[in-house]
């Protein structure tokens, strides 16, 4: 095993001399909050971590077939209650200890200790009942219900086992800032940057020696700093730069396919808001045509435009977006008076009033959103504000965004926000009366049976069937006023070759990036 | 006179007491405050483990349990790790790191004061650039900073936050803390003023008179009130350092600070801000001690035998 470790640690020093390794500078939109897989929640947070662990199983970037690095074997055990797991052999973590059963078991545990505080974990504690080692590369993983797809469902990373004295995993241990994981690169985070340092295995064997990630900072500085070369690639270009990009003959522009569609949340506490009719109103009076041209700067009919309206919480190329419901692109101020004046709202000096009381509105938008689409939050404020309604604007940080508005403790009236999803865009979290994303704690008895109808459904008609009733009925009831959704892009200079972006997790296939000098 | 003790005593007094009544204000002002860290890392409605982390982090038993804790692992220097805004580095090391940045980007902020004493003092500056210097030192600290930031940006790209970038931010720090709100115009209108009035007094006319020069007189007598107006300049520039640093991105605790502050990282923001106390402990006790020295030479004048 020595042996093999450092003929392949030769092999990886030997490709940095020929020339075939190098570094990669890029820009993400933030630093990544935490390293160890269990506590990032951010889509920088994915990206990184992507890159040092190995998830159990995860989508061919191309094929989008279900595959697995470190699974050889599998079987469905226990009549769809357990799902039997052969690891592959030769895998060593960072510290070149071997990866075994005993990992995984680890790592299922520490994800249903209930002395870890994981939103991450939360996820897999609602299916995963245990796990159970069986020899040093076989272990059985237990549900609470049959699985019909289980692999789609264990997409979550290896921790090593012997770097924690317990499966209670706290945030704050040194392996958020210096993770040990089997993936292609070795992380260490610092004050301003993270360093990934190529980490050749059995089953990785990266072309590129080292990355480092930097914060982007302003947009306009990160595209001069990548066409002078300093910087390898740029994760997210705002709509605004790119064709600038477009334009160069050393940059390329890559789609990354996020299916991120952007919504305004509404707080359906709030009495005002709590009659469907209001909330309806207010999606008549948001001209998201005026809005989509003077923030993103799409023209009405122009063509490829990065920007797509949606009517419920799916992208239109989704299976599950319901195409029989219809978007709306235009406001339409008569009706939505018409709709105020039915739920009992009066107008008085201009102003919408509730009783005696004037609607103030309290607006809140994910600061990161104004890189993509600038002066948003004041442009949706303007339009409520001509329709009459007075409202208050605030940027929310991204740790208050994560930290209380998606945990539903904020006081806005109105949120303006972006959900990313991979290939599976399980939306029960956000509409669900006990999601755990319910921003505001929105409950209709109706949709959780829908949501409940796709969480049991077996077969892929099922679960289209359940998401296309339920798309129609939040486009009618409105707890999300839905937008759009915006395409995201990438930009890496053209001496990195072979870089296919993988949706959502991005580095996914980082072993066939490779930077070649012209 | 005869208690010519008694100031510099309670200097030294607060000064050891500053670096205790810090970070129990600052627990008392934290505990005040909507919310927990344990419950914005792990809400309860979304995640198990809340209670867990809130015991793990000393949280659940009121802030008299917090403190004492932090403060008995603080003494033996072990600050722990940080909770969210540098999740599991340690906060020591942290410390460690920043705390010559800051030291360097104060010390050279600080040059610009000295000069202008220095300068004031010795009339090597002239008056007539005073109303120059005033209307220099009317531009915010703030606004210099973003300048400066912006130069840096330019400049380095993405090396702007390596070691080249570091150090054009610290030496672009030095001169905004140097020079922004007054600083260097106060140190010289400050020094002009102490030592004009100074120079009115009789002795000083009579010294003068005997032959003797002006400033070997006055400066005997205006040290104490000059010691403590660099004390008040340095505790300007010490808090000057904090938006500096995190307006500049430069590694130094004020940057600790704020990205502490805004994580609710209540370990990393305890040490940082006992430091910055111990900063301030400190200048209050180069005071004290200067107070004394001038007190103890004033009173081993010779006495002048009676005729």
């Amino acid at each position: 095993m020595e042996l093999r470790r450092t003929f392949l640690a030769l092999g990886g020093l030997a490709m940095g001399v020929l020339g075939t390794g190098a570094t990669l500078n890029y820009f993400e939109e933030s630093l990544p909050t935490s390293l160890n897989p269990l506590f990032g929640e951010t889509m920088v947070d994915s990206r990184a971590q992507e890159l040092v662990f190995d998830r159990l199983w995860y989508n061919d970037a191309v094929t989008n077939e279900l595959k697995s690095r470190i699974v050889s074997r599998h079987e469905v055990a226990e009549a769809g209650r357990a799902i039997k797991i052969t690891l592959k052999e030769g895998i060593t973590w960072h510290d070149g200890t071997a990866m075994t059963s005993k990992d995984l078991c680890f790592t299922v545990k520490a994800m249903l200790d209930s002395g870890t505080p994981s939103v991450v974990a939360a996820a897999y504690q609602e299916f995963i009942a245990g796990c159970e080692t069986q020899g040093a590369n076989q272990a059985l993983i237990r549900f609470r219900k049959v699985l019909p797809k289980p692999r789609a469902r264990l997409g979550f990373h290896i921790l090593p086992a012997h770097q924690f004295d317990s499966t209670a995993i706290s945030p704050d241990l040194e392996f958020s800032a210096r993770p040990t994981g089997t993936g292609a690169f070795k992380g260490a985070r610092a004050r301003r940057e993270v360093i990934f340092d190529q980490y050749s295995n059995s089953h990785h064997s990266p072309s590129v020696m080292q990355l480092q990630l930097r914060e982007g900072g302003d947009p306009l500085l990160q595209i001069r700093t990548l066409e002078g070369g300093e910087v390898q690639g740029i994760i997210v270009v705002p709509p605004g730069s790119r064709a600038d990009l477009r334009a160069s003959d050393e940059v390329t522009l890559k789609s990354y396919d996020l299916r991120s569609w952007w919504f305004v949340a509404v707080n359906t506490s709030n009495p005002a808001l709590q009659d469907k009719r209001v909330r309806q109103a207010l999606n008549l009076i948001i001209d998201r045509t005026e809005l989509r041209e003077y923030t993103i700067g799409v023209k009405p009919g122009d063509r490829n435009s990065p920007c797509e309206f949606i009517s419920g919480p799916f992208v239109q190329s989704s299976p599950y977006y319901n195409r029989t419901v219809p978007t709306v692109p235009s406001a339409n101020r008569a009706k939505a008076d018409q709709l105020l004046k039915s739920a009992g709202l009066t107008r008085v000096g201009g102003r919408w009033h509730v009783g005696d009381q004037p609607i103030t509105l309290k607006i809140g938008m994910q600061s990161n959103l104004n890189n993509e689409a600038t002066d948003l939050l004041e442009q949706v404020g303007n339009q409520l504000g001509d329709a009459g309604f007075d409202r208050q604007t605030s940027k929310v940080g991204a740790d208050e965004w994560s930290q209380e508005v998606v945990s539903g403790q904020s006081d806005f009236d109105l949120v303006i926000g972006k959900w990313s999803f991979g290939l599976v865009e399980a939306v029960n979290d956000l509409f669900h009366t006990n999601g755990r994303k319910n921003i505001f704690g929105y409950s209709d008895s109706a949709v959780d049976e829908l949501l409940n109808a796709y969480e049991d459904a077996v077969t892929d008609t099922d679960q289209k069937d359940a998401y296309h009733k339920l798309h129609a009925r939040l486009a009618d009831e409105l707890p999300y006023l839905f937008l759009w959704k915006l395409d995201t892009k990438s930009a890496w200079r053209t001496e990195v070759r072979g870089n296919v972006i993988t949706p959502y997790f991005y580095f996914t296939e980082i072993d066939s990036w490779k930077v070649v000098e012209d | 006179m005869r208690r010519w003790w008694v100031r510099p005593v309670v200097r030294i007094g607060a000064a050891l007491m500053l670096p205790f009544m810090v970070p129990a204000i600052i627990t008392g002002l934290i505990w005040a405050l909507p919310g927990d860290p344990a419950s914005l890392i792990c809400p309860p409605s979304q995640c198990k483990g809340t209670q867990a982390l809130a015991e793990r982090w000393n949280l659940d038993g009121g802030p008299v349990q917090f403190f004492s804790g932090w403060l008995s692992d603080a003494i033996v220097l072990d600050f722990g790790r940080s909770w969210s805004a540098f999740q599991g580095m340690d906060v020591g090391m942290l410390l460690a790191d920043a705390i010559p940045v800051t030291c360097m980007l104060v010390a050279l902020g600080s040059l610009w004061t000295f000069t202008g004493v220095f300068g004031a003092a010795t009339g090597w500056i002239n008056r007539r650039l005073d109303p120059l210097l005033r209307t220099s030192g009317m531009i915010p600290v703030l606004i210099l900073a973003l300048v400066g930031a912006a130069l840096v940006d330019l400049k380095y790209g993405f090396g702007s936050s390596g070691q080249e970038g570091q150090l054009a931010r610290l030496l672009i720090g030095s001169a905004v803390l140097g020079l922004a709100d007054g600083a260097f115009a106060g140190a010289v209108t400050g020094t002009r003023g102490l030592f004009s009035r100074e120079s009115k007094q009789r002795y000083v006319g009579v010294a003068i008179l005997r032959g003797e020069t002006e400033l070997a007189n006055t400066l005997p007598n205006v040290t104490p009130a000059l010691v403590g107006q660099i004390r008040a300049r340095l505790l300007h520039l010490l808090s000057g350092a904090v938006v500096v640093e995190v307006m500049l991105k430069i590694d130094g605790l004020g940057d600790l600070l704020w990205a502490g502050t805004l994580e609710q990282d209540f370990g990393l923001v305890l040490a940082t801000a006992t430091l910055f106390a111990f900063g301030s402990a400190l200048l209050l006790l180069m005071q004290a001690f200067t107070e004394i020295a001038v007190a103890l030479h004033v009173r081993r004048s010779p006495k002048v035998e009676a005729a």
